[in-house]
């Protein structure tokens, strides 16, 4: 199997593409796929040169962290959540977020996702319980990972100045529901980052890998 | 007190910034990564507590003897009477900043029973309990920082401590981005770096916590403790990068262990321990199901099917995605994985280590758990150790005198910056997995001084060569300078378990398998120029 990798040796270096021979495991996943190009043996690229490691970025390596979020054959997707041989192709071919400075390779620095949500001020303060309160809906929303596969795909976001995309959306709903005192506030926040400009293609879904329903998010906080 | 330096943004380290945040005291809240990758997120069951809507017959007292019995009476009861006394306000302190609980009919947060308790006192989110605790804790931390009372810094590393005279000034820090070293100075440092996952290679924790920390730490003169007890989790599923946990929450809602022996189901852990045997504590369950020599299955399938899609979805969802497994139909092969570590920075009750103004909390710290930590303490005890770290450090006064490190800064950037001009080809990595296969072996669930020797001699000879070693210099700068402090951890665990010539909790040794009471408190160990000298604390030093 090919491996087709988008690399790039520092933030401001040029990227350039390197191919592979992967010839490990098929059930395994694209984060283990990785593991084995990098430490099976010295590494070497498909013409047989040494060449440096490939870079990513890993905790849980189980799809509860977020951090090896990536470009994977053009759908943005977590490596360790993704199998190789749920692909079914000759090649995989493998980029870094295209949303999100590059730090090394597949490494991305994502704390624009924090930033936003920290100049939105979205946080809950004191939560006030309420009748009729959809505490399965909240329990999902509060499972977001912040990864970013959702702006990686959305066709709204770009470099993330005004436009937050669906991370920032579902927090806004999470202290909308827990906090009936910031909810006006927040939609405010909500229309400006994120409701006022969003075109609904809500590819943000197919992507997200806690199944979290933005449309939901979005019912709650137009109404 | 003016400023804390935290580093780690897991759930102890956050709970603590925003304790400290809340008493006006400056916070810079340091990790390489944000919040929702540590190992915080990955906690599933719950979290310990007796409220006000208690079960009958429950108590305060009652979850401090299950805690220190679970923990074979080594853990101080000083501590851990006060991290059950303030167990109910830790969930009151959660449901009020947006915690996400399981609720029951009434709509109050519900509760199940977990291993090793007398009573069903566990309160849970689902099973990501760790996870919703997070994403309100990360909203809590946010709210400070629009106030400028919480500073975050992303892409820090831990390097080292900048300690002059047994007194800790503030820290090292590798910053990723310029490859430098920065030091950071505070009146205080909050160490909140997790386990020592890596030292093993594949547990169920995070691979980012890897006991780097703790062991710099130690060859600055930080005691450790309690290394020998390293908890194994009972029911784990194996895949080819990790052990992937089954959450106790399974067994908590009824499921059940077991073998097969001529086609006829044995339910070994109820067959010996009668019909709580699954909810034996883990270190009797995972030594139990080795004893059995065979392959062991935990059972859930009976389960009513939307109570494992209520309470047990994550469980269901790993199976089924890394394994191909219907829990709903098939019975999950399980094994014991190394899943918690009991020991780590001996602490005070302060959460204070033997360096003042240095302090550690969450798993990196070892306190509560004694020999074997229950179930549902350990957000309990980050959320607790916090709390109080935060409460010690307000309270004190500024130190008098700043000593000059610019030389220490100069002399660590100076060793630093040569490793990246090496053109090995060589990855850390190896060194990291041989580390690991010997941990795996020697330091396993039972044990002996042979063994242990051997492991010793092991980690000797790597200690040996791995300054020596030109490393590849593509891989991250982090993991190269890391490999010196994991190695000095490791040997200290060893000492550790070659000291403790009895078996208790989790340590459990073939050749010495009584329980002894000469032993019955902790065992510290230090550092000394390359000298390990361990002991245990007689005099109760540590934990009272």
């Amino acid at each position: 199997m090919r491996v087709r990798v988008l690399r790039q040796e520092s933030p401001t270096a040029e990227p350039y593409w390197e191919s592979f021979d992967y010839d490990g495991p098929r059930d395994t996943s694209v984060a283990g796929m990785l593991d084995y190009l990098n430490y099976h043996d010295d590494i070497v690229n498909a013409d047989g040169q040494p060449t440096r490691r490939i870079a990513w970025e890993c905790s849980c390596l189980q799809g509860a962290c977020g951090a090896c979020a990536m470009v994977i054959n053009g759908m943005p997707a977590l490596a360790c959540d993704t199998f190789v041989r749920d692909l079914d192709c000759d090649e995989v071919v493998l980029a870094p977020l295209t949303k999100f400075p590059t730090i090394r390779d597949l490494a991305t620095d994502r704390t624009s996702i924090q930033d936003n949500l920290k100049r939105g001020n979205v946080f809950i303060g004191e939560y006030q319980p309420k009748a009729g309160e959809d505490f399965a809906r909240q329990y999902e929303a509060a499972k977001c990972l912040k990864c970013g596969l959702c702006l990686e795909i959305c066709p709204n976001y770009t470099s993330g100045n005004s436009f937050f995309g669906a991370v920032f959306a579902n927090d806004c709903y999470l202290v909308h529901a827990r906090n009936r005192q910031k909810a006006r506030d927040i939609r405010k926040v909500y229309a400006r980052h994120f409701g006022n400009a969003c075109s609904k293609s809500l590819t943000c879904m197919d992507v997200c890998p806690m199944g979290i329903s933005t449309i939901t998010s979005m019912a709650k906080l137009n109404r | 007190m003016r400023e804390v330096l935290i580093i780690g943004s897991g759930i102890a380290g956050m709970a603590c910034a925003v304790r400290c945040a809340e008493q006006n005291v400056r916070v810079t809240l340091v990790s390489p990564y944000p919040s929702e990758r540590s190992q915080s997120v990955m906690a599933a069951g719950g979290i310990n507590a007796v409220t006000e809507q208690r079960e009958e017959g429950d108590s305060v007292a009652s979850h401090v003897e299950d805690t220190l019995r679970g923990g074979s009476w080594i853990a101080g009861k000083n501590a851990v009477t006060g991290l059950c006394s303030h167990a109910a306000d830790i969930i009151g302190y959660l449901e009020s900043i947006g915690t996400v609980f399981s609720l029951d009919g009434q709509g109050r947060p519900m509760r199940r029973a977990f291993g090793g308790q007398s009573h069903k006192r566990t309160y849970f989110c689902g099973s990501s309990t760790g996870k919703q605790i997070v994403s309100a804790l990360v909203m809590e931390v946010r709210r400070h920082e629009a106030t400028g009372a919480i500073v975050r810094k992303l892409r820090m590393h831990f390097h080292s401590a900048l300690i002059a005279d047994g007194v800790c000034h503030g820290a090292l820090l590798f910053d990723e981005r310029t490859r430098e070293l920065v030091p950071v100075y505070a009146n205080a440092v909050v160490m909140a770096v997790g386990g020592q996952n890596a030292l093993f290679g594949k547990t169920t924790g995070s691979v980012l916590c890897d006991g780097y920390a703790a062991g710099r730490l130690f060859m600055q003169g930080a005691l450790l403790k309690n290394l020998e007890f390293v908890q194994f989790h009972p029911t784990t599923l194996e895949t080819d990068q990790k052990r992937m946990l089954v959450s106790e929450a399974a067994r908590g809602e009824g499921g059940r262990l077991f073998f097969e022996d001529g086609g006829q189901r044995v339910y070994f852990m109820e067959d010996k321990f009668g019909p709580k045997g699954n909810l034996m504590t883990r270190d009797v369950v995972s030594r139990t199901m080795q004893e059995t020599g065979q392959d062991v299955f935990l059972d859930i399938s009976f389960l009513d099917g939307r109570l494992i899609g209520q309470r047990l979805q994550e469980v269901r969802d790993l199976c089924w995605k890394y394994r191909g497994i219907d829990v709903c139909a098939q019975p999950i092969p399980v094994a014991p994985s190394v899943h918690f570590f009991m020991g780590g920075l001996a602490v005070h009750l302060n959460h204070e280590t033997n360096i003042e103004r240095l302090y550690a909390v969450g798993e990196c710290a070892s306190m509560y758990h004694g020999a074997n930590r229950l179930g549902g303490n350990s957000l309990l005890a980050a959320l607790y150790g916090g709390r109080v770290a935060a409460d010690d450090l307000c309270n004190r006064a500024n130190p008098e005198s700043r000593p000059d490190f610019s030389h220490v800064v100069t002399r660590e950037q100076r060793g630093l910056a040569a490793s990246f001009d090496a053109t090995s080809p060589f990855p850390v990595a190896y060194m990291r997995d041989m580390l690991a296969d010997v941990m795996q072996e020697h330091m396993g669930i039972v044990r002996s001084q042979k063994s242990l020797l051997e492991g010793l001699q092991s980690v000797e000879y790597y200690q040996s060569v791995a300054g020596r070693i030109h490393y590849d210099p593509s891989v991250s700068a982090y993991e190269n300078y890391s490999l010196e402090g994991m190695l000095a951890t490791a040997h200290a665990a060893l000492s550790c378990a070659l000291a403790r010539r009895e078996s208790r909790g989790s340590h459990w040794r073939i050749d010495a398998p009584q329980t002894l009471d000469d032993y019955a408190c902790a065992t510290l160990v230090s550092y000394d120029d390359g000298a390990y000298r361990v002991w245990t604390d007689k005099e109760c030093a540590y934990e009272s």
